[in-house]
């Protein structure tokens, strides 16, 4: 038992496990960036960062194999490795204070590094000149939104997100007086008029537009410049009975109205939402460019964030130089309308400061470390100087 | 630190990942916001490239997909048959080529749920097509020559700029749950010398359950 353990150790703490590690990760990283042409960056990073292993399909199957460490794995494995060996070899004392910052700034940067595919969330607020928003959307992720408009002040939210809508599982919530179920779920569907689609099969949907539309399942698109237009067919179930089944899309581009139990609702599957403790305002967009020619200098977006009962600020965001507020950080991405709306990217990353310290505390490790290098050689040559 | 501790450290540290990614499953939520108006299809100034009749659906929808058109009852019509009928499209009710002087106009026909954002950003739309200037609102009520007839009320604009070669006449029909769009673009002669059969045209929609 005790050889075996030893043996576990002696492996953790190995440098060759180090080795190893760091060449799967050049092949992984290599391979990834080839798939990056079929796949793009997002489907890439799913695919190759974000799991444990690479799985490949069997041709002629849905029966998935794993073929190769993923992100996870390696980064991982790396982990351990460095934290192990730090342990084991190493021994806490003043000169090797540099070598300690070093690993720990290395340890924190793969912390980070897991942390941010974890936790991290990117949305996009696209605002029109002038226009006002308080919510940013996701430019991936759905939700059903099942909104109750009664009050004529405020509308009452309840958003399922897609994922649950996907695995069937009902919904059933103490703010609406129905049962959400999701009686077919499609990651990407074009939908067209149903007398333009003599064709088509009948349609699930009993209520709404949905009855007027065909829905044609699509494949999933990874392309940069692709979206993917889920639906899905949703019942609404009451006490009585059932209300009737939409047929929702983020492609309807509006919701669809319906009352039930003396109270005015709609539904909609749309993008996902952030909602901002502020409204932003696009003042101004500006698109400078080289006098003279066409090359783009700089973009930037003149706002006006106002906080209800705190007052209104003006910011300018423009290239590396974000917004950061609320936990929140707003990065200028792009733009469209010719020039008249602004594309921001808004960034939810509980650990961004984790690279910033991790990288810190690295330089600060090498400096200590080369620093008493340096004191030591310049002693040893004051020593060879005094000595006869 | 000895042996044992090594290997539960080690795998302590394995095993926080583990736990970690659970903290990814996906919540139902609930919240309220301040009253929301529903999107309003073609937002006048956004029409894309070409002033394109399509409207840009929030999100950005893609190139060449369907997109919502106003569903229910129909309208009908009789149009000259010097007019071509051309292919349909998943958002045009109806298009015609339609032939003058020197060149050819295109007509079409489409419908969408709702005020579509109202007359006045519609009619800024087709101004943006022919390379007008947005009027201000108090300009609406003689931007458009209106009329009725079989029971349906017409709106109806000649919009030409000095600087461009184009055109447009179009006119905006509310019926049922939608409003109804008819439009006429094309070289600035064509468009003018076709004026009287586009307008003997609109006279002759109606309602399909009308016949």
């Amino acid at each position: 038992m005790r050889n075996l353990a030893l043996q576990f150790r002696d492996f953790f703490v190995s440098l060759r496990l180090t080795i190893g590690l760091l060449a799967l990760g050049l092949v992984l990283i290599f391979w990834a960036t080839l798939k990056q042409a079929d796949l793009g960056v997002w489907g890439v990073q799913q695919k190759f960062f974000y799991s444990l292993f690479v799985l490949v399909k069997l041709p002629g199957s849905d029966l998935a194999l794993p073929v190769f460490p993923g992100g996870y794995f390696i980064g991982g494995m790396l982990f351990l490795n460095l934290a192990a060996a730090h342990l084991h070899r190493f021994r806490l004392t003043w000169r090797k204070i540099g070598i300690w910052l070093t690993h720990a700034g290395l340890v924190l940067l793969l912390a980070g590094g897991f942390l941010t595919s974890l936790f991290q969330k990117e949305f996009e607020l696209s605002l029109d000149e002038g226009q006002t928003k308080n919510y940013s959307e996701s430019n991936r992720d759905c939700e059903l939104a099942v909104v109750d408009t009664t009050d004529p002040q405020v509308d009452h939210v309840v958003a399922i997100p897609e994922g649950i809508l996907a695995a069937g599982d009902p919904v059933q919530h103490p703010a609406l007086p129905f049962r959400v179920v999701s009686k077919g779920y499609f990651p990407n569907a074009a939908l067209q008029m149903r007398r333009d689609a003599p064709g088509a099969p009948p349609s699930q949907a009993t209520a709404g537009m949905g009855t007027q539309l065909a829905l044609t399942p699509l494949a999933v698109t990874y392309k940069e410049d692709e979206r993917n237009m889920p639906a899905a067919y949703v019942e609404l179930d009451g006490p009585d009975g059932s209300l009737g089944t939409f047929l929702v899309s983020t492609e309807l581009g509006m919701p669809q109205h319906f009352d039930y139990a003396g109270r005015s609702w709609k539904i909609a599957l749309r993008f996902e939402r952030r909602y901002l403790p502020f409204s932003v305002t696009l003042l101004k967009f500006s698109h400078d460019i080289y006098p003279g020619t066409d090359i783009p200098r700089n973009f930037s977006s003149r706002l006006r964030l106002a906080t209800p009962g705190a007052g209104q600020r003006e910011v300018l965001i423009y290239m590396n130089n974000p917004l950061r507020a609320a936990g929140l950080t707003f990065y200028q991405q792009s733009f469209a309308n010719e020039d008249h709306t602004s594309i921001l990217q808004v960034v939810h990353n509980p650990s961004w400061t984790l690279p910033y310290v991790a990288c810190t505390t690295i330089t600060l490790g090498l400096l200590v470390q080369f620093g008493f290098h340096l004191v030591g050689f310049f002693g040893k040559r004051r020593r060879a100087e005094v000595a006869p | 630190m000895g042996l044992r501790r090594q290997v539960l450290a080690a795998l302590a540290l394995a095993a926080a990942p583990l736990l970690l990614s659970g903290c990814r499953e996906e919540k139902v939520t609930e919240y309220t916001v301040p009253k929301e108006k529903d999107p309003e299809l073609p937002a006048a100034g956004t029409g894309g490239p070409a002033g394109g009749d399509q409207p840009s659906a929030p999100g950005g929808a893609m190139a060449g997909a369907a997109v919502p058109t106003a569903s229910g009852a129909s309208l009908t019509w009789t149009a000259p048959p010097s007019w071509e009928p051309g292919p349909g499209s998943p958002m045009r009710k109806a298009s015609f080529a339609v032939p003058g002087a020197g060149g050819s106009a295109d007509l079409s026909v489409t419908a969408f749920p709702g005020d579509v954002g109202g007359e006045l950003a519609n009619i800024n739309r087709w101004r943006g097509q022919v390379g007008l200037p947005p009027l201000p609102e108090e300009g609406l009520p003689g931007a458009a020559e209106r009329f009725q007839a079989n029971g349906l009320s017409f709106a109806v604009v000649d919009l030409a700029s000095s600087q461009g070669p184009k055109r447009l006449l179009g006119a905006i029909v509310p019926f049922g749950d939608g409003t109804w769009f008819f439009k006429l673009i094309g070289p600035d002669p064509v468009v003018s010398s076709q004026k009287q059969a586009f307008l003997d045209f609109l006279k002759t929609v109606k309602p399909a359950s009308a016949q």
